[in-house]
C-alpha cells in the first residue's frame, strides 16, 4: 500500500519530479532525498507533477515546507501540477494554494519560470 | 546388609573348618572313598562361593577408578607373593605322592596348605572380579560375550578336575584349559579404560602393569611348577588349583597387555589431556554463556580458560565498538572503530597498547577487514611488530582470533606466549572455539540489553500516553443550551491530535480541534505546546481569528519548518447560538440543520506554514446561528481518511452518517460515527490519530 516512486526529468532547464503512489510518513524521506540532491546540484527550478500521486499525508506536505524557503532564497521555486481532486483538497484544506503555485498542467508551470522568453 | 555379610563369612569359615577337620581325619584314617573327596571339594566350592558373594557385593558397592583397581590388585598380589615366600620358608614337611594323590607329611602342612589355598582362592576371586570390571567398562556386547565364555571355560576347566586325583590329568581338562587360555588372550585385548586416563594415571598404570605382569608371571610359574605351593594347592583342592592357575595366567596376560598398551598410549597422553580439558572448558563456558547477566565474569572466564588450555602466558579480549555509536557489532564496511579491553590476564593495558598500539593498527586492521585468525610465530622478526624494538619480552608469539557474530565483528581475542613459535594448529582451533563461545555471550548480552532498553522505552511511552490523556479535557462544558461530547484516540501510544474547550464565564465557550503534522512523539510534543498556547491565549482573545493569528506567532518560534498545526476554533454564544468559526488549515466543520448538511469552511492557512501577513490575511471567520436540534461535528482527518484498502471514509460518508444520527444526543451521534468508521475499516486499529467533538444545540431557535 505504501508504494511510492519518484521519476525525474528535465524540461527546458526545469527539473520535473513525478510522484507516484502514497506519500506519507514512511515514504516522505524519499522525496526529501530527491529535493536534497536537486539542491546540492544547484537546481532550484522545480516542478512537482502529482498526476499519479494517490495520497498525501501531513508528513508529505511537510517535505515541501522544508525546502521552499531555501529554493526561493536561491531565486527558484517549487511549483505543483496535475493534482487529482482528492490530493488537491488536502493541499487546499491547509491553505497551500496561498503559498505555492499550483497548475493544472505541467507545461504551464514550466513556462511560468520564463515569463519574458515566451 | 551387614548381618548378611557376617552370615556369609561365618558360613564360609565353618565350611573351611569342616574341610580342615576332614583333611586331618583323612591323614590318620585311610578312607579311600570317592564320595569323601567329592564332599571335600564341595565344601571348598561352597566356601569360596560364599566368599565370592561377599567380594562381589563389596566390589560393586564401591565406585572406583581403573587405576585404583589396578593398585588394589597390585597390593593383594604383593600379599600373595609374601604368602608364597612364607610358605616355602616355613619348613613344613610337605606332601608325599601316593597313588597319584598327595599325602601330607605333617599337620602343619595341612594347616598351611589350607591357609594358603584359601588366601589364593580369595585373591583369585578378587582378581577375577576386578578384571571383569575393567574389561566390561563400556559394556560392549562382544566384550560381555567373550567374558562370559571365558568365565564359563574357567569354571568348566576347574569343574572338570572335580573327580580326578590331584596328579591325574583328564583329557577334557587339557582341552578346556587350552580353550581358557585362548579366551584369556582374547579378553586381555579389552583395555578400553586406558584411553581415558590422564597422563599421570597412564604413568601409574604403566608401572602397575609392569609389576603386575612380573608378579603374576612369577605366581603363575610357582602355581604351575613343581613347588611346595603347587603341591599345597593341589592337595587342598584340585579344582581350586586349576582355577588359581588360570586366573594367575590370565592376570599375567592382562597386565602384560595393559603395560604394552599404556606404553603406546603414552605419547598421545598429553594431547588427549589437552583435548579433554578443552572439551570440559567449552562445556563450562557454554553453561556460562547463558548467564549473560554477568558479562564481566564471562569474559574473565573466557580469557582464563584460554590461558589454561593452550598454556598461553597472557591473554586478553577486546570488544569492538564502532564509530556510529550504535550499540552493536561493527558492519564490515565501517573502517573506523573503537576498541576497549574487556578482560586481560597477565598483561597490562600499557603492554597491550605497546603490542597492538592504537596508532599503528596493523594487526587489528587485518582482523577487522579479513576476519580470519592470525598467528604471529615470531614477534621479534615480524615486520608488523618492528615498533617493539625497545620492549621485547612482552610476548614471543601471538594468536589473534576475531569474534564474528552473524551481525558483524564483536571483538578480538588475543593469546600470547613468551617463546616464539609457541602455538600449534590445535591451539589456534582451541582459541577459536573459545572466541566463538565469547561471541555468543557478547551477542546475548547485547540482545538482553536491547530488550531491557525496549522495555524501558515502552514504559516511558506508557507514561507519556498517560500524561497526554491528562492534557485533554477531563470534562466537557455543561450548559442548558448545549450537549457536548468528545473523544480522541491516538494511533500509537501518543499522538498529535488535540481538542480543548474554553469557558469564558460570560456566556461564551470555545471549542478547538487540532492536528499536528506527523505522528507519535514529535507530534505529541507540539500537541502539548498547542495546549499551552490555547490555554494562555484562548482566554484573552476575543475572536477566533485573533486567537489564530497570535497562536501562529507563538508557535513560529518553536516549530521546525516541515511541521505545522492545523486547527479549527469555534466560539459559541450560549444564549444566542451564534457560532463563529475560524479554520487554520483544518478539516471543515460539519453543520447539520434539519435535513440540510453542510461543511463550514472559512478560508485559512495551517499554523506554522507562514509567518506574518500571509497567514493573518488568509484567516477568515464564518458565522452561523444554530437552530434547535442543530448538530456540529468537529473532527480530525483520522475520521475522513480512515481507510479500507484504497478507499477512504471521506466527507460524503461522514455527512450521511451524521445526518442519519442527528436525532440522537451528542454521545449517541459520536458513537454512531465511531461505529460506522470502525465498520468501514473492518474494525482494524486506526492508523492515524482520530478525534471527534460533537456539539448539539438544545437552545431555542433564534434564527432570523
Amino acid at each position: 500500500m505504501s508504494e511510492f516512486k519518484i521519476g525525474q526529468r528535465e524540461v527546458e532547464n526545469v527539473n520535473i519530479l513525478e510522484l507516484k503512489g502514497y506519500l506519507d510518513a514512511h515514504t516522505a524521506p524519499k522525496l526529501e532525498e530527491a529535493f536534497q540532491s536537486l539542491l546540492r546540484s544547484q537546481r532550484f527550478r522545480i516542478v512537482v507533477n502529482c498526476r499519479d500521486l494517490s495520497y498525501i499525508s501531513s508528513a508529505g506536505l511537510g517535505v515541501f515546507m522544508a525546502f521552499i524557503e531555501d529554493v526561493r532564497n536561491a531565486k527558484g521555486d517549487i511549483k505543483l501540477t496535475n493534482m487529482s481532486p482528492k490530493v488537491y483538497n488536502v493541499f487546499d484544506l491547509l491553505g497551500f494554494p496561498l503559498l505555492y503555485e499550483i497548475f493544472k498542467d505541467e507545461q504551464e508551470a514550466v513556462t511560468r519560470f520564463f515569463p519574458k522568453a515566451k | 546388609m551387614k548381618l548378611r555379610r557376617v552370615f556369609l563369612l561365618g558360613g564360609a569359615f565353618l565350611l573351611v573348618i569342616f574341610k580342615f577337620a576332614l583333611d586331618v581325619v583323612e591323614k590318620n584314617v585311610e578312607l579311600d572313598l570317592m564320595g569323601l573327596g567329592l564332599i571335600r571339594e564341595l565344601l571348598i566350592i561352597g566356601s569360596l562361593g560364599l566368599l565370592y558373594v561377599v567380594i562381589d557385593a563389596l566390589a560393586s558397592r564401591r565406585e572406583s577408578t581403573p587405576v585404583r583397581k589396578l593398585g588394589f590388585v597390585l597390593i593383594t598380589m604383593c600379599a600373595m607373593i609374601l604368602a608364597a615366600l612364607g610358605l616355602s620358608a616355613s619348613g613344613v614337611g610337605g606332601f608325599d605322592t601316593k597313588n597319584q594323590a598327595l599325602v601330607p607329611l605333617d599337620y602343619p602342612s595341612i594347616f598351611l596348605a589350607s591357609l594358603v589355598a584359601i588366601a589364593f582362592g580369595i585373591f583369585s576371586i578378587i582378581v577375577f572380579r576386578l578384571l571383569r570390571d575393567l574389561i566390561l567398562i563400556n559394556r560392549k556386547p562382544a566384550a560381555r560375550r567373550n567374558w562370559l565364555i571365558f568365565s564359563a571355560l574357567l569354571l568348566g576347566t576347574s569343574a572338570s578336575c572335580l573327580t580326578t586325583r590331584p596328579l591325574d590329568s583328564w583329557f577334557a581338562t587339557s582341552i578346556l584349559f587350552g580353550l581358557s587360555i585362548l579366551f584369556a588372550v582374547m579378553n586381555s585385548f579389552r583395555l578400553p579404560w586406558i584411553v581415558y586416563l590422564t597422563k599421570r594415571e597412564k604413568l601409574f598404570s604403566l608401572a602397575c602393569g609392569f609389576f603386575l605382569f612380573v608378579g603374576f608371571t612369577a605366581l603363575a610359574v610357582q602355581v604351575g611348577g613343581g613347588t611346595l605351593l603347587k603341591r599345597s594347592l593341589l592337595y587342598y583342592s584340585h579344582p581350586l588349583h586349576q582355577f588359581i592357575q588360570l586366573v594367575t595366567i590370565f592376570g599375567s596376560l592382562y597386565a602384560g597387555m595393559a603395560f604394552v598398551s599404556t606404553l603406546f598410549h603414552l605419547p598421545t597422553a598429553e594431547a588427549f589431556d589437552r583435548k579433554r580439558s578443552e572439551v570440559s572448558s567449552l562445556h563450562t563456558l557454554s553453561k556460562l554463556v547463558t548467564q549473560v547477566f554477568d558479562f564481566n565474569e564471562l569474559v574473565d572466564n573466557v580469557t582464563s580458560m584460554t590461558l589454561q588450555v593452550v598454556g598461553a602466558s597472557s591473554c586478553w579480549l577486546e570488544i569492538i565498538a564502532h564509530a556510529g555509536g550504535e550499540d552493536g557489532p561493527a558492519p564490515l564496511e565501517d573502517a573506523s572503530y573503537g576498541v576497549h579491553v574487556a578482560a586481560m590476564k597477565n598483561i597490562t593495558q600499557e603492554e597491550i597498547d605497546l603490542l597492538v598500539s592504537p596508532e599503528r593498527r596493523g594487526i587489528r586492521d587485518s582482523i577487522v577487514s579479513d576476519r580470519k585468525a592470525i598467528v604471529v610465530d615470531d614477534i621479534e622478526r615480524d615486520p608488523r611488530f618492528v615498533h617493539l624494538k625497545k620492549r621485547r619480552g612482552i610476548a614471543g608469539s601471538l594468536v589473534v582470533v576475531p569474534l564474528v557474530s552473524h551481525t558483524g565483528l564483536a571483538g578480538i581475542l588475543y593469546a600470547a606466549k613468551k617463546e616464539s613459535f609457541g602455538f600449534v594448529r590445535d591451539d589456534v582451533d582451541a582459541i577459536s572455539a573459545f572466541a566463538d563461545q565469547a561471541t555468543v555471550a557478547i551477542e546475548n548480552s547485547r540482545l538482553i540489553r536491547e530488550s531491557l532498553e525496549k522495555e524501558r522505552l515502552y514504559r516511558e511511552m506508557l507514561v507519556a500516553q498517560e500524561m497526554q490523556k491528562r492534557l485533554l479535557p477531563q470534562y466537557v462544558p455543561v450548559a442548558p443550551t448545549i450537549d457536548l461530547d468528545a473523544i480522541s484516540t491516538p494511533a500509537f501510544e501518543v499522538g498529535g491530535d488535540y481538542y480543548d474547550f474554553m469557558e469564558f464565564g460570560d456566556g461564551r465557550i470555545g471549542i478547538a480541534v487540532g492536528d499536528v503534522s506527523g505522528k507519535g512523539v514529535s507530534a505529541a510534543f507540539y500537541m502539548s505546546e498547542m495546549k499551552g498556547i490555547f490555554q494562555a491565549l484562548g482566554r484573552i482573545c476575543s475572536s477566533p481569528k485573533e486567537f489564530m493569528v497570535r497562536a501562529n506567532e507563538a508557535l513560529a518560534g518553536s516549530i521546525d519548518k516541515h511541521s505545522f498545526v492545523s486547527l479549527i476554533y469555534a466560539m459559541l454564544d450560549l444564549q444566542s447560538g451564534r457560532l463563529t468559526v475560524a479554520r487554520a488549515g483544518h478539516c471543515p466543520m460539519l453543520h447539520i440543520s434539519g435535513d440540510d448538511v453542510a461543511y463550514v469552511r472559512p478560508n485559512g492557512l495551517g499554523m506554522g506554514l507562514s509567518r506574518g501577513p500571509t497567514f493573518d490575511d488568509a484567516i477568515q471567520e464564518e458565522v452561523i446561528v444554530l437552530g434547535a436540534g442543530d448538530v456540529c461535528v468537529l473532527y480530525t482527518d483520522g475520521v475522513t481518511e480512515a481507510r479500507c484498502g484504497d478507499d477512504e471514509f471521506g466527507y460524503e460518508r461522514l455527512m450521511a452518517t451524521a445526518r442519519e444520527a442527528r436525532g440522537k444526543n451528542a454521545a449517541g451521534i459520536k458513537e454512531e460515527i465511531l461505529a460506522t468508521v470502525s465498520r468501514f475499516t473492518e474494525h482494524r486499529a486506526n492508523d492515524d490519530d482520530l478525534t471527534l467533538v460533537v456539539l448539539k444545540w438544545n437552545g431555542s431557535d433564534r434564527r432570523p
